[in-house]
């Protein structure tokens, strides 16, 4: 019971990671906080639904990102840049009217009803867990999460535009006066975030039902994730991912009754012990 | 020959105070200009309508043969003219090496590459691998000179590279400045320091409310030292 409870934990993280790398970068380039980042990764899984439907499942995984990155440049160009120097009101306002258009969109595109995408058959299978039968399929969305962990990790430490969005992270004024781009870098960036929420989707969607208050929870976490970690922390997040989603594991175990509360009382408690988050540096 | 950087008449705001009055200045390839005047004249705001940070209203910038309609912080960089912005801004979460590498963003080749860099100031090597604002500030400054040259430039713009510095680190920028200067890159200097003005610059600005108000060769003796200082005087 706890084995499967701790391996779903695990899965869970790793789809926060994914969630929550797009949403730290997003606030890194642009100081964004992005509310509307829950209903970008509904919006993925149900682009994902109709593009397997009509093709299959592997075409979706590259095509439902792909499709939210293109979302995603148009929202930096239209709507981020725009909203860059406003007060941080006006931001969660713009962000969650966005939220309010997008799950009405899915729901007049796609009903209200659930829905649910067949597992792949190729991971359509058990394997064997320390004595515990596991899904398969929830093993290749940890190592999906984990590719997307280190391949940014890695992008941002060692390459020239992991360096640009780095530097543009701090000081964007100044990383620009070094002939960066940093508008076209902008776009890339929540471009690559968009795509991240939307991969989230995808992924989650053979295994969470699809429904159009299926952002709601995970945007909640997503936040809790964000802001434990550090706003603007990628490996702050990344940590803070796995906590939660072992904390949930481990509570709805041992204190099933809480187990909903248990995101917020972690919250609390690491917020209390560094106000900044465990990587934060910033305000 | 047309100058590397002509600004023409121009009119420069922050939100509706309004800073720079009919401002003209050029600098032409390889020359050594310096801007001078007191606090608050409007020196830094040439350089931010130049990048886009304070708005342009009537007027006309050129960067070589391109006029710039709306400036951006990043078209300057592209047209080889790049700032060593005053107060230095090093980015924080960059390692010395790491800011010297983002200087080279425009990919531009030339002489100027890390290792140069760390043959000029050597100190920055040593300190490679600590964080950029882990400086003095006095390094500080060279690092912020060492990443403008990493955009192996045409021209460089230095907001008073010697605001808060000792007299020792100055003698050694000024040594640093002449020599890029040697080597063909134009420098147009703002400063309130005299004594390096007139070590560094052949000719020179002077700049009162927002505006040029005069201008001539620098003389490099006590007199020229003494006319200089008048126009910065209250
Ligand atoms: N961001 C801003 N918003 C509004 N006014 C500003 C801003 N920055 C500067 N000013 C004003 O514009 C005028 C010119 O400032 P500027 O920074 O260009 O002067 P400066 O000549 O560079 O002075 P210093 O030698 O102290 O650096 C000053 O009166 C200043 O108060
Ligand atoms: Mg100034």
């Amino acid at each position: 019971m706890l084995t499967i409870n701790l391996f779903n934990g695990l899965v869970y993280g790793t789809l926060l990671i994914v969630m929550c790398s797009g949403l730290a970068l997003i606030y890194g380039l642009r100081r964004v906080v992005n509310f509307a980042h829950g209903s970008l990764y509904m919006l993925g899984a149900y682009i994902g639904y109709s593009v397997a439907a009509h093709a299959d499942f592997w075409v979706a995984l590259f095509v439902a990102p792909a499709v939210m990155a293109a979302i995603g440049v148009v929202l930096d160009r239209y709507g981020f840049r725009l909203l860059q120097d406003r007060d941080p009101l006006t931001v969660v306002l713009v962000t969650f009217g966005l939220l309010l258009v997008i799950e009405d969109f899915v729901q007049t595109v796609w009903g209200k009803s659930n829905l649910s995408l067949a597992t792949p058959d190729a991971l359509n299978f058990a394997v064997n867990l320390f004595g515990t039968q596991v899904p398969a399929y929830r093993i290749g969305v940890i190592v999906v999460g984990a590719a997307v962990a280190l391949g940014l990790s890695l992008w941002l430490r060692f390459s020239r535009y992991g360096l640009f969005v780095r530097a543009a992270s701090t000081d964007p004024t100044t990383t620009s006066m070094q002939g960066v781009n940093t508008d076209a870098l902008s776009a890339g960036v929540v471009g690559l975030g968009t795509a991240l929420a939307g991969l989230a989707g995808v992924v989650s969607a053979p295994f969470m039902s699809l429904s159009p208050s299926m952002s709601a929870d995970v945007i909640i976490d997503s936040f809790v994730v964000v802001v434990i970690g550090g706003l603007g922390s990628l490996a702050g997040a990344f940590i803070a991912a796995m906590v939660l989603g072992m904390v949930q594991a481990v509570g709805a175990v041992y204190l099933p009754d809480a187990s909903v509360l248990l995101p917020f009382v972690l919250m609390v408690a690491i917020l209390i012990w560094r106000p900044a988050g465990f990587a934060g540096s910033r305000t | 020959m047309t100058a590397l950087l002509k600004v023409d008449r121009i009119n420069a705001f922050y939100g509706a105070a309004h800073i720079l009055h009919n401002l003209s200045l050029e600098v032409r390839a390889g020359e050594r200009v310096a801007l001078i005047g007191r606090n608050g004249v409007g020196k830094t705001t040439v350089v931010n309508t130049l990048l886009g940070l304070a708005r342009l209203g009537e007027g006309q910038i050129r960067f070589r043969d391109s006029e710039i309609r709306k400036p951006r912080p990043y078209l300057a960089a592209q047209h080889s003219i790049v700032v060593v912005p005053q107060g230095r801004r090093i980015i924080a979460n960059l390692t010395v090496e790491e800011n010297l590498v983002l200087g080279a963003a425009t990919g531009r080749k030339g002489p100027w590459t890390v290792p140069e860099i760390y043959k000029l100031f050597p100190i920055l090597q040593e300190r490679a691998h600590t964080p950029g604002t882990a400086l003095s500030g006095g390094q500080q400054q060279m690092l912020a000179v060492g990443r403008a040259l990493m955009a192996n430039p045409s021209l460089i713009l230095l907001d008073e590279p010697t605001e808060g510095l000792a007299p020792v680190i100055v003698d050694q920028l000024a040594t640093i400045f002449n020599r890029v200067a040697d080597q063909g890159t134009a420098l147009l200097l703002i400063e309130q320091n005299m004594s390096l003005v007139v070590r560094v610059a052949h000719r020179y600005l002077a700049m009162a409310k927002g505006a040029v108000v005069a201008s001539g060769e620098v003389n490099n003796s006590r007199d020229g030292l003494k006319d200089l200082e008048a126009h910065i005087m209250v």
